[in-house]
């Protein structure tokens, strides 16, 4: 049983979940639950996100500890977890000063996730580049970069490899950060199966350095360090040339991302003017997605 | 070009904002009467700009299609980021600069 029960604080940001803070016999605690909508129609449900979240704390990610699911709170489904302390905005981390370690840590976590049985979990669907194609379609406007973007990808796909447990949006803003360096990843609603080099340079796209645009790894670092680490633990032998791919990947589907959270206001599902707003802050994605053609030698 | 949200849909979010989320935690009374007052304002930009005729997209929409049909000659990309570079000075001026400094 647990002991005094703190009231529960609800935590601002979140665009599709609550967050609260409680503490139950003194031990920090954060309870996930559904919110309106989903940011997206791939997203895990609560329930396949908490037992990811458990595979990954029992093979040793550094994750905050899974304490239990709650199918109905107060009409919604809802999971525990511990509180982890430490920075998770990501605006601010890029502004720390963070261990130069902190992007080998980051290899060393994704090699973990990486090699999560996927029997365990055999809900997780996998995912392909082809699947971005049909977001677009569904939002029907026209944006003749994105376009550009998907036609450069289909024209230069690497070689595939074999699909893995991903985390699905691992990038600065999805981790808990502090002094010492990595305390915890963070969201993993998006876990699902895909190539491992994919998950690998997400983190890379320019929108998740927060302005810190010259540190190519989520504005904390290089991203020698963290490929030649991730390399090292998995054998992948992941070349650069697959980072630059799939970062430009990472850009066309945050672009889309942009144009699907505009529909949540749009449609009425969300009225809200932050939602509103990256309909048009899409364009900045949009430049980037350009300025990385270019450098591919494309005009 | 018609880019979503459309000038008005973006005058009518920040209407929403405005008399949903701000008025009902105003107490002082100058303050209230002023934002009543920004609201109508805010009105007024709003029915204007829905009075605008809709852009013509027939261009963009064949410039759409004709890359997804893999048809990409070369200056595709130079038309295409000059758009952009085009939307974004309204939307995020700063961005292009910063984005350029970086180069």
């Amino acid at each position: 049983m647990l002991g005094p029960v703190s009231e529960p604080v609800l935590l601002p940001g979140g665009a599709s979940k609550e967050a609260w803070a409680v503490d139950a016999d003194g031990e920090p605690l954060l309870v996930r639950r559904a919110g309106g909508g989903v940011i997206h129609r791939h997203t895990l449900s609560l329930r396949h996100e908490f037992e990811v979240l458990r595979a990954a704390h029992e093979a040793g990610v550094k994750v905050p500890r899974p304490v239990a699911y709650i199918e109905d709170l107060d009409g919604r489904e809802a999971f525990v977890m511990e509180r982890l302390e430490g920075e998770t905005i990501g605006r601010r981390i890029v502004r720390m000063a963070v261990p130069e370690r902190l992007p080998v840590q980051m290899a060393e976590e994704l090699a973990k996730i990486h090699a999560l049985p996927p029997e365990r979990l055999p809900f997780l669907e996998e995912a392909t580049v082809d699947r971005l194609v049909d977001e677009l379609d569904e939002i029907g406007e026209l944006h003749p970069a994105i376009e550009l973007g998907l036609w450069w990808l289909r024209e230069h796909r690497p070689l595939p490899r074999e699909p893995v447990v991903v985390h699905g949006d691992f990038r600065i803003g999805n981790l808990v950060v502090d002094e010492n360096g990595l305390v915890g990843v963070l969201d993993w609603e998006f876990a699902h199966l895909d190539d491992p080099a994919r998950d690998l340079s997400f983190g890379l796209v320019r929108a998740w350095r927060f302005g810190v645009d010259r540190l190519r790894l989520g504005g904390i670092g290089d991203v020698e360090p963290y490929l030649d680490r991730y390399n090292e633990l998995t054998g992948f032998e992941v070349r650069p040339e697959e980072l630059d791919y799939w970062e430009l990947a990472g850009n066309v589907a945050w672009a889309i991302g942009c144009l699907t959270q505009a529909r949540r206001h749009l449609t009425g599902q969300d009225r809200s003017v932050e939602l509103a707003i990256l309909g048009r802050l899409g364009a900045e994605v949009e430049f980037e997605i350009c300025h990385l053609l270019e450098g591919q030698g494309v005009t | 070009m018609s880019e979503r949200p459309t000038p008005e849909e973006l005058a009518e979010a920040i209407e929403e904002f405005l008399a949903g989320e701000i008025l009902p935690t105003l107490d002082d009374p100058r303050l209230r009467f002023r934002t009543l007052v920004a609201l109508n304002a805010l009105g007024i930009v709003k029915r204007e700009l829905g009075r605008l005729p809709p852009e013509d997209d027939a261009e963009q929409r064949e410039l759409a299609a004709r890359i997804r049909s893999g048809d990409v000659p070369a200056g595709t990309l130079d038309r295409v980021k000059a758009d952009v570079e085009a939307r974004l000075r309204i939307a995020s001026p700063e961005y292009v600069e910063r984005h350029r400094d970086d180069e």
